[in-house]
């Protein structure tokens, strides 16, 4: 009864209600949308960690990281593979070579981890070959008379691989990307002409265009006149494992494009065997083994396994290859609750003012429920109830608007391309896919109630405090 | 039986320098089916002395007993209690609720003293076919005159048959048919439930019905006559 009466109560003076429950509606809104674009970003980050660049577990000599010595290979590589296929969830493995050199091409130079992969096998762990740029060539799939390298695009732009030059193909991608026609018409003062830099593209065309335009659309065409030559030729220097230094040539036989610069700048991928012919590193032996599990939630549980039954080796999991994203996961978690605690925390002030209102006009009514029996539970009760009832019609509908909002963004994403250099810098995609899980929802749910509860105090005690004599009284 | 005792009654209330007896050494009974009208000028202590009757307010000094029981002796929430359990009220502003229809207004009491569904429905419905508006069951208060608002007040303070019911001004909003319509349906269910109504009242048309009258001044009981 009281319930009913609460929720009845809540309704006697609709525009009221509605004015607060609109005001928590969209300030729930706005707080679990934007912590949805939020999480989306570090859930991104961390998928394309995990995917793309470190997987879940890695098994190291344990020299190996703080030497990046040549020599320093897993001993007994066949019992660690199979140790490892034991571990709980472990789903698949690979193993890598990776030694320090520098790539360079006529006139540039620069420092890169070279990786020795089996490419069938990394594409059981990795997904890194879905990130090829059209157009660029294989995951090093093609068997070819020479060495084939897989790099990153930021690297090929160091090394002066790629070039810049607008073409009526380009013009043709342009216009179906939309571009407008004038920009188009702007840029055709450049055709003909081929830019051997970002840097000295992006100059040319900031020239021809307005300060605004050049802004909006550079990215877009920046993508439409980049082009690279397959099989550009790049040298790659190391240290052999006799200690010579060595120097081949490599064909650049695909890029690859990921929301991580460094990664970019710093990766090199060619077959295991080339790089065990230059090397000398024997057959079967390697420098690290990497695995992936069934699910991300296994990492603790089969990092533990593998570190009791390797001791002699250094074990990783993610987490512990980059702590710092470890910590910004666990941090956004307790973020998300103060982000949504203050919001409501201000929403609870209308609600306060709302039913002091209510509680104030109902003086003569509240004084006659308590003359015919009401206790103070019951009227304490039903005021809170009352207060709740308000700030959950209001949260939940927020949660439904944003669970809208979210599930329509988070198929076609928000498109932050003009802020995609800095987002790239620190591995962070330019497109946000915003994503939010059930726990939250519920954490959501909980802190509305609370609000409510918080914000019927002191009404409530303005209501128990009526003399019913006095209220009685009152017109 | 005597269902109310009050002894040697006082209310003082003191503000500031003023001292001032609301209620002045009332000693009165009252029996099980009286219907009485307690009457006198304004600032005669009715309205203090129902409250006092009522458990709204406490004697300075004196004793009211309920069926025996010792009004001061019980604490708030035992005598909001007892209140729902052995008192009806009828407000001069017939103080329904107005989110609820007349029949869950009728059934409140009973819903707070956790009564089943099917005695509830039983005894609203018997009484609003008492008070002649079992058609009006469905109607919240704004849907219903002054009139019929006030016989759902009727109806509800007699829902859970308490010993008495205490009526304060209950005509005083009504014009002449509906004042008159209430009265004849109070006092037939003051008949047929031997429930005990004490009133508060300027009105001639309630003195002319009661069977006893208790004229108040100054707060004393001036004169007490049972015209039956």
């Amino acid at each position: 009864m009281i319930p009913e009466i609460a929720w009845k109560n809540v309704w006697r003076n609709k525009s009221r209600s509605l004015i607060v429950i609109t005001a928590v509606t969209i300030g729930v809104f706005a707080g679990v949308f934007t912590i949805a674009v939020m999480n989306s970003s570090v859930v991104q980050r961390i998928d394309a960690a995990v995917n793309e660049e470190l997987s879940h577990i890695q098994v190291n000599n344990k020299e190996f990281r703080s030497s990046s010595d040549i020599k320093s290979l897993i001993p007994a590589y066949d019992k660690v593979v199979a140790e490892m296929m034991k571990a709980p969830g472990m789903q698949d493995l690979t193993g890598r070579i990776i030694i320090r050199g520098i790539a360079s091409t006529a006139g540039r130079s620069t420092g890169v981890e070279i990786n020795g992969i089996n490419a069938a096998k990394e594409k059981q762990i990795f997904t890194l070959h879905e990130k090829l740029i059209p157009g660029t060539g294989d995951f090093l799939d093609t068997e070819t008379k020479y060495n084939k390298a897989f790099i990153g695009e930021k690297l090929a732009r160091e090394l002066n691989i790629i070039r810049y030059s607008i073409t009526e193909e380009s013009l043709k991608k342009l216009k179906d990307e939309k571009l407008p026609g004038e920009i188009s018409t702007k840029l055709i003062a450049l055709k003909g002409e081929r830019f051997t830099s970002d840097k000295k593209f992006s100059r040319a065309v900031e020239a021809v265009l307005l300060p605004g335009e050049y802004r909006k659309y550079i990215y877009l065409i920046k993508e439409a006149a980049w082009s690279y030559r397959p099989g550009s030729k790049i040298i790659l220097s190391f240290i052999d494992i006799n200690n010579n230094q060595t120097e081949a040539a490599f064909r650049v036989s695909g890029i690859f494009r990921t929301n991580n610069d460094m990664f970019e700048a710093m990766s090199v991928f060619v077959p295991e065997e080339e790089l065990r012919q230059l090397t000398g590193i024997p057959e079967n032996s390697y420098h690290r083994v990497i695995g992936r599990l069934k699910d991300n939630s296994l990492s603790e549980a089969a990092s533990a396994y593998l570190k009791k039954e390797l001791p002699g080796y250094e074990v990783m999991q993610w987490k512990e290859i980059q702590p710092d994203l470890a910590m910004l996961a666990d941090m956004m978690q307790q973020i998300y609750g103060i982000f949504m605690g203050i919001i409501l925390a201000a929403l609870s002030f209308g609600i306060v003012n709302t039913m002091l209102m209510s509680v104030l006009e109902r003086t003569r009514e509240i004084g006659m429920l308590s003359a015919i029996g009401m206790n103070r539970n019951r009227i304490f009760s039903m005021i809170m109830l009352e207060s709740v009832f308000l700030s959950l019609t209001g949260g939940l509908s927020g949660m439904l608007v944003s669970g809208i909002v979210i599930a329509a963004t988070s198929k076609n994403g928000i498109n932050l391309v003009q802020y995609s250099e800095g987002l790239e810098a620190f591995g962070y995609s330019a497109y946000l896919f915003p994503t939010i899980d059930a726990p939250f929802f519920i954490m959501t749910t909980i802190l509305i109630v609370f609000t409510g509860i918080l914000s019927s105090v002191y009404p409530a005690r303005k209501a128990l405090k009526l003399n019913p004599i006095e209220a009685l009284r009152k017109e | 039986m005597k269902v109310i005792e009050i002894t040697d009654v006082y209310k003082i209330y003191n503000s500031s320098e003023i001292k001032v007896n609301a209620v002045n050494a009332v000693s009165l009974d009252f029996e099980e089916a009286e219907f009485a009208a307690i009457v006198g000028p304004s600032g005669s202590g009715k309205t203090t002395l129902l409250n006092l009757l009522g458990g709204l307010d406490l004697p300075t000094s004196g004793k009211i007993l309920i069926d025996g029981t010792d009004l001061s002796l019980l604490k708030s929430s035992q005598l909001i209690d007892f209140r729902m359990r052995n008192i009806g009220f009828v407000f001069q502003a017939y103080n329904l609720i107005p989110v609820l229809t007349a029949r869950e207004n009728i059934e409140f009491i009973m819903n707070l003293q956790k009564m089943s569904k099917a005695s509830r429905e039983e005894r609203s419905f018997e009484l609003l076919k008492a008070v002649g508006l079992d058609d009006r069951a469905g109607s919240r208060p704004s849907k219903l005159s002054g009139g019929q608002q006030q016989r759902i007040a009727v109806a509800r303070a007699l829902a859970s048959k308490p010993r008495f019911v205490l009526a304060d001004e209950p005509t005083a909003n009504l014009d002449s048919k509906s004042a008159s319509t209430l009265l004849e349906i109070m006092e037939k269910l003051n008949h047929e439930e031997k429930i005990t109504f004490i009133f508060s009242t300027h009105d001639p048309r309630v003195v002319k019905m009661a069977h006893r009258i208790i004229t108040l001044e100054d707060g004393k009981v001036v004169s007490d006559v049972r015209t039956e």
